[in-house]
């Protein structure tokens, strides 16, 4: 998929699910499979830096899906697991 | 040519004033190139050094992560954004030690493969190198494969910085036994035992840090933390005795002259200042991390240290430690 094709409902929640898990991943020198959408991120052993790394290379990514994608730093403390942040995101795309 | 040291200018419990007299020290006896990294009115007098203008500044109380990403305009952020554009070869900071960590970690990256970075700590061992204690506080929770690799980049770090062929490393329990300790400690040492690559001397404990036998002390960021607070406790409080009983009357001050000659050497050895502060293993370049009190003597010789880590070109050498294939 073209990033410059895209349009936010382009990203549906399979994808955004895919993105956060491999994100997550990298940062967690993990697999994607070792990544369930269950997964409660203290549980995954990701500290808040860790989650500030996923935090940044989504935005990063989503920017060049919608133009100035940010996540609230008043939001991160309920970004507890993959299931939530999934959802936060999608919510977040949906209303851009 | 030889790129500058990016310096905080504004982080430190007496900055910016002794961190730039540090800065204008280590250019003018060591030849290095440092550029100072502020805001320039709060600078006042560079003292004839470059700065590079920012607008923020993260206060040593401020909240890591958070203010990163608030603050990108911040000395902190600025300097280490200068060495992940390879405008400096090389960050100091004695500002609020998160942040310091945050903004390297955010902006320089981890070099592939590494889990988490690690802070590692010399600490004086008379008549020898310095003792690396692993982690001395980055991570307060850890995992046995994390303790690992912390004892991979620490002796990778000795082998390059001190020219230690063969890095002793010591695991650090309650006791010199492998059934003594946590459960992370035990089975911590059950792995750094099967590592070939390391030489694992067994568990050290304590009292194990002046004098040492090993040049690698590795343990979990809270123990790391506890222990290195409490070693420079104790110091502190050993050096004041001292010095308050020479000072009890005129015959121990006859008696102090004397030994003052010899003692000072001892505990110049023992200053923290004289260390060049703390090194964080494991990003794709160099952060020095001075201790929050640093005076120019301190700043100077983290600058020198973060120079030495540029030269030995120790961030390939823990590149291919950590991802052997990438050599």
């Amino acid at each position: 998929m073209s990033a410059d094709a895209a349009t936010p409902s382009s990203l549906d929640r399979a994808a955004v699910l895919a993105m956060v898990r491999r994100d997550l991943a990298e940062i967690l020198e993990k697999t994607p499979d070792e990544i369930s959408e269950d997964a409660v991120f203290a549980d995954l052993g990701a500290d808040s830096l860790a989650l500030i790394e996923l935090v940044e290379a989504l935005e990063e990514t989503l920017a060049t899906y919608v133009a100035g994608f940010h996540i609230d730093d008043e939001d991160l403390e309920g970004l507890t697991s993959v299931r939530v942040a999934v959802d936060y995101v999608v919510a977040k795309l949906q209303a851009a | 040519m030889t790129l500058p040291i990016a310096l905080d200018a504004m982080g430190g419990d007496f900055a910016p004033g002794e961190i730039v007299a540090g800065a204008r020290r280590a250019v003018d006896e060591l030849g290095l190139s440092v550029i100072l990294v502020g805001v320039p009115e709060l600078i006042g007098d560079s003292l004839g050094l470059e700065v590079f203008a920012c607008t923020q500044v993260i206060a040593m109380d401020d909240d890591p992560a958070a203010s990163v990403r608030k603050l990108k305009d911040s000395s902190l952020v600025r300097c280490a954004e200068l060495v992940r554009d390879g405008r400096a070869s090389a960050m100091v900071s004695a500002g609020n030690t998160g942040a310091t960590m945050a903004s390297a970690l955010l902006r320089m990256g981890r070099l592939p493969g590494v889990v988490r970075p690690c802070i590692a700590t010399p600490i004086p061992n008379p008549g020898h190198t310095p003792t690396v204690l692993v982690d001395a506080g980055a991570n307060a929770e850890c995992t046995p494969e994390m303790l690992v690799q912390f004892a991979q980049m620490a002796s990778t770090f000795v082998r390059a910085h001190y020219g230690v062929a063969e890095p002793k490393v010591g695991l650090l329990s309650i006791g010199e036994e492998s059934s003594k300790g946590t459960p992370l400690v035990k089975e911590t040492h059950q792995l750094l035992a099967n590592d070939a690559s390391l030489n694992f001397v067994g568990n050290v404990e304590g009292r194990d840090f002046i004098p040492s036998p090993v040049d690698v002390v590795v343990t979990d960021g809270f123990t790391g933390n506890v222990a290195l607070k409490t070693l420079e406790g104790a110091l502190t409080f050993i050096f004041s005795t001292v010095l308050g009983v020479i000072n009890t009357n005129d015959e121990t001050r006859a008696a102090g002259r004397v030994l003052m000659e010899h003692l000072v050497p001892v505990a110049n050895e023992l200053t923290p200042e004289n260390q060049g502060g703390a090194m964080l293993l494991g990003l794709d370049g160099i952060c020095v991390i001075s201790h929050g009190s640093s005076n120019a003597t301190a700043i100077l010789n983290a600058l020198r240290v973060a120079s030495e880590m540029d030269r030995a070109d120790v961030v390939s050498k823990l590149r291919t430690t950590i991802r052997p294939d990438q050599a």
